[in-house]
């Protein structure tokens, strides 16, 4: 199928992504060589595509952002050594289009991130995300100073989702 | 001005101290980067230690150090900015207490490596240092404002526990109580070692094999093999093996299994989360049940490797492992 036959091309979805993210200028060098693609584990064990989605990205298709594809990336880096140019960062970009995704509501629903929401509370409340057995705790005022960095980070929202969940399931447990 | 170079420069000191390259670390302070998963392989602290300690070196862990973080940024939880500020409080928090800080986890190295490489984007490093200076507002302290500034010269240098082990090769061959026995070993570095973006800084850095955890295992008598998946991911791929397990495994099962291929006694790595991924029993039982085929070659961190082969206790290399496959083997194989 040819791939940009169902879109024109436009550049807003570029801009977008670049005013965001400045180094993701650098997609434009892509050659199309294809190189990111067969070092890729996750195109070895899913239809994930990197090329693809870099066409797409310079199409201004934003169905990439619906795409199940990008939450399949290993973020190996394989990509970024493998790459014939020298700055294209594919693993900042899909960490990118996964923000959008997770912006207009595409991402993963939370209860895919439910190990997340464990590990997100210990980090807020212990500033680890396994409980030290091998040294002292964090001091009080650090984990402050860590909570303050976080403010209205995601990681907040998780945690307080979670807070949510064990409070209804309370609620249902004691009706 | 450029941030990004917090890697200790390994061929400056093999050039100055061509003979014995631990006495660079004589005079300096020595800290251990706190990997979240060392909870699960004690061993891999204490390994490196221990042996730093019988060293006389002056080894610690900093008290205010917190986690990498980079669990969170890789899965859209902080921002860049957010990452880049708990890095850089780690980083001046350490640089207070110490000249070097050992990683003996992948993860943690790349996120304090690129944690720094983000900053060269000015707009993140505003955005950085604005988040930093925020900090004053909520603690009426003295420290503040100014307690975390970012500094473009950190003292501090930053270097893996493989680079450093293979730095200071013969002090740790002298250190050992026992040997490899020719065992055939598979190694597996990790992408977050084998694909360190700053090595294309330097055709020669970008082009040379990695072959350090070879040259390792070759010098503690054991037999280094060859395998197909060597370069291969371990399966965790930022929580991959959470997000779509079946996939994830699918990559640890082809690694484990082409090790196994060529007769492999163990796997050996320099990360506690690809240990983590390629040991944990319940993602063999998985395998097992979705591949059909029961996997069993156990899989050992470099420190506890090294742990072991120096004559250490139990309880100071491969404490909490019982269930991993077949370690106890390993671990009698090299003792008896
Ligand atoms: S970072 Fe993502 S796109 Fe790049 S090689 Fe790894 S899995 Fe593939
Ligand atoms: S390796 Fe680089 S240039 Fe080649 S297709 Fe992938 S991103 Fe484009």
């Amino acid at each position: 199928m040819d791939e940009s036959s169902n879109s024109e091309w436009n550049w807003d979805f570029y801009e977008e992504l670049v005013d965001d993210v400045e180094e993701n200028k650098n997609i434009i060098q892509c050659i199309s060589c294809g190189k990111c693609v067969g070092d890729c584990p996750a195109s070895k064990v899913s239809s994930f595509n990197v090329r693809k989605v870099i066409g797409k990205v310079l199409r201004g298709d934003k169905s990439v952002l619906k795409d199940s594809d990008i939450w399949y990336c290993y973020l190996c880096e394989r990509c970024k050594r493998v790459c014939p140019k020298d700055n294209i960062n594919i693993p900042l970009l899909i960490i990118n289009l996964r923000n959008e995704s997770f912006k207009k509501g595409y991402g993963p629903k939370y209860n895919d991130l439910r190990k997340y929401v464990e590990m997100s509370e210990r980090f807020l409340k212990t500033g680890v995300v396994l409980d030290e057995p091998l040294g002292k705790k964090l001091p009080a005022e650090r984990i402050d100073e860590l909570n303050e960095i976080c403010n209205f980070a995601r990681i907040k929202y998780v945690f307080k989702a979670s807070k949510s969940t064990t409070k209804s399931k309370k609620r249902k447990d004691k009706s | 001005m450029n941030t990004t170079n917090l890697a200790l420069n390994l061929t400056e000191i093999e050039e100055m101290y061509p003979e014995n390259p631990i006495d660079f670390f004589r005079d300096k302070k020595l800290c251990l980067f706190k990997a979240c998963l060392e909870k699960y392989f004690p061993g891999v602290r204490f390994g490196i230690e221990d042996f730093l300690t019988d060293l006389e070196l002056n080894v610690m862990t900093c008290t205010n150090q917190s986690c990498c973080s980079g669990t969170f940024f890789q899965r859209n939880l902080i921002t860049r900015a957010q990452f880049g500020a708990i890095n850089e409080r780690n980083l001046s928090e350490i640089n207070k207490i110490a000249d070097i800080l050992l990683f003996s986890c992948n993860g943690c190295y790349n996120s304090l490596i690129r944690g720094r490489e983000f900053l060269n984007n000015p707009d993140v490093r505003k955005k950085t240092q604005d988040i930093l200076n925020q900090l004053k507002n909520k603690n009426n302290s003295d420290n503040y404002p100014g307690k975390y500034e970012i500094v473009d010269d950190l003292k501090l240098k930053l270097v893996h526990d493989l680079d450093f082990f293979y730095l200071i090769k013969n002090s740790v061959v002298n250190a050992l109580k026992y040997d490899l026995k020719d065992m055939k070993v598979a190694v597996h570095y990790g992408c977050h070692y084998l694909n360190l973006s700053r090595d294309k800084d330097s055709i020669d850095e970008y082009l040379r094999p990695k072959t350090k955890l070879e040259e390792l295992i070759t010098l503690f008598g054991g037999n280094p093999v060859d395998y197909q998946e060597r370069e291969s991911c371990c399966g965790w791929g930022a929580s991959q093996v959470v997000i779509h397990p079946k996939e994830a495994l699918k990559i640890t099962f082809n690694k484990l299994k082409s090790a196994e291929n060529v007769g492999a006694d163990f796997m050996v790595t320099p990360c506690p989360t690809c240990l983590y991924t390629l040991s944990k029993p319940e993602y063999r039982e998985k395998m097992q049940k979705w591949y059909g085929e029961k996997l069993e070659i156990p899989t050992i961190h470099l420190n506890e490797l090294i742990a072991i082969l120096r004559g250490c206790e139990e309880e100071r290399c491969i404490t909490l492992r019982r269930k991993t496959p077949r370690i106890e083997e390993i671990f009698e194989i090299i003792t008896q």
